[in-house]
């Protein structure tokens, strides 16, 4: 008995010991034969370029259902396109602060953690990733607010799994220092060369960016800290704006895969097979045109099926209500969006230099470091026309000089927003930004059965009601701002920035 | 490796010890019924001298004079026989007292029942293969105390989700481990809906035939599981298969006939046509928009336009459910062989089950073949073979939840003024055009005709698997062995899913095809003892190490827009991508358990587990990659000890501790470091890479640790004619590793973390009766109860309050599952209605109702399950039924909130003729809507229920009637299963829908409607 009790122990024990032995190989069993642990910034780069440019998913909701509703740019009868209503759709409404933080802020956090922690690391790319961090964050306030930003992308670089939201004058304020230093870090060499699908790499152009960019967010505050403003204004003026020919856009391809194509020509592309022909050209936008006989118009509108004239979708029409609308009551009656400049394949433009001289235009009018408002406003003009030369849609140059003859610049705010505000075609965000700040054009709400602003138009999105569950600093920046739970009523909650 | 080499020095060792004696004895053992038996110890009392009987029951062995012969074998009595100077004796063992029962625990191990220091539960053959379910899984359902069975509203062949004692993992698998004749089998769900939509794929455990499942026990705590380790926290489901017979050859044929059909819950408002404003169209413009919407006119019989331009009168088009549904209908036969001879026996089974389902086009076949072969080599060298092969093809598994693709969603939403089949089409294609395209009857593109979505869609999955195993097993002396055992699960997963050029929202169609292999092979070597050192005093040790080996690896390729339009193959589309996923990673364990019974009566046990896991090793090597487990128990068989009052025949009190953990922990390769991916594709010749993980990496992970203290006892009365089973559990799971929802503004949709701690303590009761038991009839009941209360203690930081784990969203996007502190598991969370000091619902402006406070109202879990199940017997015939309740949960129903958007809701029609204070009769929907869109609160019901589960009538042929055929017995029989809803609070749906078998339950939308289903058995055996 004795001896089977001693083998057993024996065994047990034999087994035991063994047990140093008993994860060798696992190191490298647990390495992943199909990733790599760093990456050549280079790549990264264009990723963020790409990803800031956006999936069908947020373009379609943010951009095209609500923004390009709001500002009137197109209408829509659909349901679904809330922005033409003033109907809240919580996911809609959401849908780029969803999308942009887990695409684009982590990916351009941890390149600037990668580059900031390199020994000699290249000072022109840190420059120019700080800039394009900023274009990511101002689009995310300008919609919603007070948003994650100090601490935003930075679960893995520093643990943050619930970042605080930061009140939207903070993240103003350290964009333009971000900005100012960040122009200031570009060098004459280095940078991510024809990585860069913006400019190749051209540290020169990434430098007037930046400059333009500053102009943009200073010009933000006007309304709201008109010293900061100007102070800005003033620095990104005499530092350089975009040049002609460096408008800011990425070139996409047909495929082949959503990565590499435009995101609004995702929704509105028809010849990729999905195309949602929901949208039309706005009346707003249209009747401005045509009062103007705007050469631009044949570029972003093709004729309704029915008629040989342009004709605009008046907003806040459903399938029920068009029957009693006197410009027509079948969609076939309405002008559409060219396919040409909503391909898969379309450029997608963030920043131009219509923008930028339009900006100067209105610093001269203001008597902030720029002066001479007419010719600023008349470059303006005329860069707006030529920028649809990036979508392949070259306006004669004839019919240019024509529209500038007939429109000359007449002094006052309100041509210079509106002229943003045709400039800005596509570019929603920006658009739905600069009318906001404005006031220009002068836009006429509709009211239609169901809206939750009252007949306003909304004047900034809600965040995702889901975030409140999760994180517990979501509280404190809905406080802040004066907004309870009820999410449909933030419709009508200004921004810091959006006063008067 | 060094350890196998040490083991096979070990067992050489043993090989030389060896006994001698100076007598020969030599007989043949048999049961009562005559029948030989194999196996049973034969033992010299007092020495360590014995043999087994072999293949015929025979047996020789040379003892001392004067010696005394112990005969012993499982689930018989124990006999002892002076030998004398007999040369020959022939002894007959009687089957043991149901008392001593003898059940299969972990690894495979029988013991006696009265001996285990936990609780464990088998399950009779019957239940499984006469009242089915495709997935035997579902066959759980009701009939286990502390066992919660969900089948999801996927068809056929779709998932289960079995969780025992409650989830011990907020993301994690909390389903148990199955083991199939010792082979851990993959049970990993292929495929799931979310809240985008999408479809189940299936899992592992729906593979097996329940015609060849002898019994299945289940191993329900840490204790039972001990020794499986990490594998041992969620339970395990231990399936025997039957084996082949001792002699001759005997032939089985089984045939099933199963109809099912639709259990239709839906009570939709009949008044009012489709339409908006209170109108109905009157273009087709109009129609296209409204034709989803019940918001138009009474119904008054006039002719309205609809989407295709007929017009059609505006009256009840009658039930769309019954038009479009079909009756699902399931043929299985089964025919098996089973034989031996003396050295070898096998069992062979063939079975194919053919399954349309309600859905139309759409269904499974299943082929399984089963070879079991045992072997004595020598009489102390046995091996056993075994071989299952399982082909399943599932047909067009349909799309649940959001939308696009979603048939259900469509055939159940329809106002009553539209009849389904006018979706046809005349194209002679359904839901077609003319030309070939989807027929849309409204203008949301993603709202799929039903026709199109169930015949032009295609959602196919081929499962080729095969799960075998080799064991060989040394008697080295009576009651010590070893025993070593490979075992390998191997499938090959195919699916291809088909978005049809013409559908709709993609009109040049998307086309994805994946092929995915997935293997898991374990190399186990034992070492068992088991005897009885005196009379009094027995021991049982065991042990041993395993070596568990998985990978997966999946090669697929997608894309959209098909050039040559409707030529649905890969090579055809304009946009092509490669998909490839790889994982590999391994586990090593070595285990040992003792056991020591004194008098029969006291037992007190042990075990001991260490797993390394190479998921939790660092690159370099480094990390804490291995984790220790315990077990420790104690019974006492009180009747055994002390004289009781004479009713009370049994009395055993039972207590037990053990450590274990889950499975999350190995299966996950890859994430302790951040990795980046490169994208082939790249973009204008320019190469793109970012970030591959979607959680934030934690190079810190450690194994998760469950603790569970397990009491209980057994007690029979009345000649066991009454008996109660009572367990108490409290276990407790701390640093649960599982990917965690945080903040997407972290820049990542969740992180792998150690998690806080998480609670459950409840109660299993079985209650066993048989009321009357006479010679021709017998009258049995059972009652199980359970009840489970889950407490999620802490989260990510032990010092806050409060913290909540996003698990899932419905895609109304305004309900939310969650893991709140201090609340059970699975919270639906979202808005109130808010409300003024006197309760009173406060309205905008507009006069629609406010959102309120965001509010938790529950867990979707049922905290207490029931099971009520009774049988009759009158000589030949059997009548049983079983009764499943569950209480406790909440469900929050996306289909209630569409069928308020909808105006389909019956609570719609209030206000429609008058308003509903400032909003106006013909804006009556945006009232609604807003309610659908923004109060989670409206669609949030008590999930509680009763339901009549099944109902088995059999009948077996008396054997006279059969005495001039070629067959030895017919039993035929007839089963129902779940008949009725006998009660429910939640309208217009199954209170058990759920669209996928993940942690997040309590959240529906339109899935396949549950179903009832009758079916007709017949069992013939040669």
């Amino acid at each position: 008995m004795y001896t089977y009790f001693r083998n057993i122990l024996f065994v047990v024990v034999a087994l035991m010991l063994t047990t140093t032995s008993c994860d060798e190989g696992f190191g490298e069993l647990n390495t992943d034969p199909n990733a790599a642990n760093e990456i050549n910034p280079n790549f990264q780069f264009t990723w963020i370029q790409l990803r800031t440019s956006g999936e069908r998913y947020e373009n379609w909701r943010a951009s095209l259902i609500y923004s390009s509703m709001m500002v009137q740019h197109m209408s829509a009868l659909c349901g679904y396109w809330a922005g033409d209503k003033y109907t809240y759709n919580a996911g809609y409404s959401s849908s780029l602060f969803d999308r942009q933080y887990t695409q684009a802020v982590v990916e351009i956090q941890d390149l600037i953690n990668t580059l900031e922690s390199t020994e000699d690391g290249d000072q022109t790319m840190l420059g120019m990733a700080r800039i394009w961090r900023v274009l990511i964050f101002h689009r995310l306030t300008d919609l919603y607010g007070d948003v994650p930003y100090s601490q935003a992308g930075k679960g893995f670089i520093e643990g943050v799994d619930f970042p605080e939201f930061d009140a939207q004058e903070d993240i103003y304020r350290d964009m333009l220092n971000e900005l100012e230093e960040a122009v200031a870090q570009i060098g004459d060499s280095g940078g991510f060369g024809s990585s860069d699908l913006l400019y190749g790499g051209d540290q020169g152009a990434w430098r007037r960016f930046g400059n333009s960019l500053m102009l943009r967010l200073g010009m933000r505050l006007s309304e709201v800290d008109a010293a900061t403003a100007q102070e800005y204004v003033n620095k990104a003026i005499q530092g350089g704006t975009l040049q002609a020919g460096e408008n800011a856009f990425i070139e996409h391809t047909v495929g082949p895969e959503g990565i590499n194509r435009n995101g609004i020509g995702e929704v509105l592309d028809k010849s990729q097979g999905f195309g949602d022909d929901c949208p039309r050209l706005s009346a707003t936008l249209v009747n401005w045109m045509q009062s103007t006989d705007d050469p631009r118009l044949d570029v972003i509108g093709t004729l309704p099926v029915n008629g040989s004239e342009h004709n605009g979708l008046p907003n806040g029409l459903d399938a029920e209500l068009i029957n009693d609308n006197p410009t027509g009551t079948s969609l076939d009656d309405f002008s559409s969006v060219n396919q040409a400049i909503v391909s898969v394949a379309s450029p997608m433009m963030f920043m131009t230099v219509a923008e930028t001289e339009l900006l100067k235009a209105e610093a001269a009018l203001r008597g902030w470091g720029a002066s001479d408002a007419a010719s600023h406003y008349e470059a303006g003009v005329r860069a707006a026309m030529n920028m649809w030369a990036d979508y392949g849609q070259p306006i004669a140059s004839e019919d240019i000089d024509a529209y500038i003859a007939n429109n000359p610049f007449d002094n006052t705010m309100e041509s210079i927003g509106e002229q943003y505000w045709a400039a800005t075609f596509l570019n929603e965000y920006e658009a739905f930004a600069n009318w906001r700040r404005t006031g220009y054009p002068e836009l006429t709400p509709v009211n239609y059965p169901g809206n939750v602003t009252g007949g306003t138009i909304p004047v900034r999105l809600a965040l995702p009601q889901g975030e409140l569950g999760t994180n517990p600093n979501m509280r404190a920046a809905l406080d802040r701002q004066g907004l309870g739970t009820d999410f449909a009523s933030h419709l009508t909650v200004p921004v810091w920035w959006d006063v008067n | 490796m060094s350890k196998n080499a040490l083991l096979t020095l070990c067992l050489t060792a043993f090989l030389g010890l060896s006994a001698w004696a100076q007598q020969t004895v030599s007989g043949v053992v048999t049961s009562s019924s005559g029948e030989p038996l194999i196996g049973v110890n034969i033992l010299e009392k007092g020495t360590t001298n014995g043999v087994l009987s072999d293949i015929d029951g025979s047996y020789t062995i040379e003892v001392a004079e004067g010696a005394t012969l112990t005969f012993s074998y499982t689930g018989y009595e124990t006999r002892e026989m002076e030998v004398g100077n007999q040369a020959t004796i022939d002894i007959t063992l009687e089957e043991g007292v149901a008392l001593d029962e003898v059940v299969v625990t972990a690894l495979g191990i029988e013991k006696s029942k009265k001996a285990l220091t936990y609780s464990v539960t088998e399950l009779e053959p019957e239940g499984f293969s006469e009242a089915r379910e495709v997935n035997v899984a579902n066959s759980l359902a009701g009939k286990v105390a502390g066992v919660n069975v969900a089948s999801t509203a996927t068809g056929a062949g779709g998932s289960s989700r079995v969780i025992i004692r409650g989830n011990n993992s907020l993301s994690g698998t909390n389903q148990p481990l199955y083991v199939v004749d010792g082979i851990p089998i993959d049970n990993t769900n292929l495929g799931s809906a979310g809240m985008w939509g999408g479809s189940d794929a299936g899992d592992g455990i729906s593979s097996i035939n329940p015609n060849d499942i002898e019994n299945i026990s289940v191993l329900k705590g840490a204790s039972a599981a001990a020794l499986y380790g990490y594998r041992s926290a969620n339970g395990v489901i231990l399936i025997t298969t039957k084996s082949g017979s001792k002699s001759g050859l005997n032939v089985e044929f089984n045939t099933q006939l199963r109809a099912e059909s639709l259990n239709n819950t839906y009570d939709f408002q009949r008044q009012y046509g489709h339409g908006l404003n209170g109108t109905a169209p009157t273009t087709v413009a109009e129609a296209l928009e409204q034709q989803l919407y019940a918001w138009g006119e009474p119904l008054n019989g006039a002719g309205v336009v609809q989407f295709d331009g007929e017009t059609r009168p505006y009256s009840d088009q009658g039930d769309n459910i019954d038009r479009f549904y079909e009756t699902g209908l399931t043929y299985i036969n089964t025919l098996t062989l089973s034989g031996g001879n003396e050295r070898l026996n096998f069992r062979f089974s063939g079975s194919n089950l053919d399954n349309s389902d309600i859905i139309p086009n759409s269904g499974l076949t299943r082929r399984n073949f089963t070879l079991r072969t045992n072997a004595r080599i020598s009489p102390k060298f046995t091996g056993t073979m075994s071989a299952m092969y399982v082909y399943e093809n599932a047909n067009n598994r349909p799309r649940l939840s959001d939308s696009p693709g979603n048939a259900n969603y469509t055939a159940w939403s329809l106002p009553a003024t539209v009849n389904v089949e006018d979706l046809r089409g005349n194209s002679g294609k359904l839901g077609a055009n003319e030309d070939g395209t989807e027929l849309q009857f409204n203008d949301n593109v993603f709202v799929t005709n039903p026709y199109w979505a169930a015949h032009q869609f295609d959602n196919d999955t081929n499962k080729d698997r095969i799960i075998g195993k080799v064991q060989l097993q040394y008697d080295f002396l009576p009651g010590l062995y070893a025993r070593t055992r490979i075992s390998l699960d191997r499938f090959t997963f195919r699916s291809r899913n088909l978005t049809p050029y013409g559908t709709a929202y993609s009109p040049f169609g998307q086309l994805s095809e994946s092929n995915r292999e997935v293997q898991e092979l374990n190399t186990e070597l034992l070492f068992g003892f088991d005897r009885d050192l005196t009379d009094d005093i027995n021991i049982s040790i065991l042990a041993g190490g395993n070596q568990q080996r998985n990978f997966s690896e999946t090669i697929g390729g997608s894309g959209n827009n098909f050039n040559v339009p409707f030529l649905h193959s890969i090579g055809n589309l304009a946009n092509q991508s490669v998909n490839y996923g790889f994982g590999e990673w391994q586990v090593n364990s070595l285990y040992g358990s003792a056991e020591i019974g004194f008098m029969r009566a006291i037992y007190l046990s042990g075990s001991y587990r260490n797993d390394w896991f190479s998921t939790l090793t660092s690159p370099d090597g480094s990390g804490e990659n291995n984790q220790g487990y315990y077990s420790a128990g104690a019974s006492v068989v009180l009747s055994e000890l002390v004289s009781l009052p004479s009713a009370i025949e049994f009395l055993k009190l039972r207590g037990s501790y053990a450590t274990g953990s889950g499975p999350g922990v190995a299966a996950n390769p890859y994430q302790l470091n951040l990795n980046y991916g490169i994208f082939g594709q790249g973009h204008l010749g320019n190469p793109l890479g970012g970030i591959a993980n979607n959680s934030i990496p934690n190079s810190n992970l450690q194994p998760l640790l469950t603790k569970e203290l397990e009491l209980g006892f057994d007690v029979r009365l009345l000649q066991g004619r009454l008996g109660l089973d009572f367990t108490y559990y409290d276990r407790t799971t701390e640093g649960d590793i599982i990917s965690a929802a945080v903040s997407p503004t972290s820049g990542f949709g969740s992180k792998i973390v150690n998690l806080g701690e998480m609670t459950n303590k409840g109660v299993e009761l079985l209650l066993t009766a048989t009321p009357i038991r006479k010679q021709d009839f017998s009258w049995d009941v059972t009652f199980n109860f359970a009840n489970n209360q889950n407490e999620v203690v802490s989260l990510l930081t032990p010092e806050a309050d409060g913290e909540a784990l996003r698990d899932g969203e419905s895609r109304t996007r305004n309900a939310y599952i969650e893991h709140v502190e201090g609340l059970p598991y699975s919270q639906i969370a979202g808005f109130t209605y808010a409300r003024d000091a006197n309760g009173e619902i406060m309205l905008d402006a507009n006069g629609l109702p406010m959102q309120g406070e965001y509010t938790r109202f529950g867990t979707g879990v049922a905290p207490t399950t029931m099971g009520f199940g009774s049988t009759f017997r009158y000589k030949n015939l059997s009548l049983n039924f079983l009764i499943d309740m569950r209480m406790g949960g909440v469900i929050y129903s996306a289909t209630n909130a569409f069928a308020y958007t909808r105006g389909l809701h019956q609570n719609t029609l209030v206000g429609r003729e008058n308003g509903i204070g400032d909003v106006e009769a013909g804006n009556i929907e945006d009232y609604y809507q807003r309610i659908a869109g923004n109060i989670t609160e409206e669609f949030v019901y008590d999930s509680d229920f009763g339901k009549l589960r099944q109902v088995v009538l059999n009948y077996t042929l008396p054997n006279r009637l059969m005495e001039n055929l070629p067959v030895s017995g017919v039993t035929v029989g007839i089963a129902a299963r779940n008949l009725a809803i006998l009660w429910s609070d939640v309208p217009n749906i199954d209170p058990e829908s759920t669209y996928n078998v993940g942690n997040g339950q309590g959240l529906e939308m339109f899935g396949v409607p549950s179903t009832r289903s009758i079916q007709f058995n017949l069992n013939v055996k040669f």
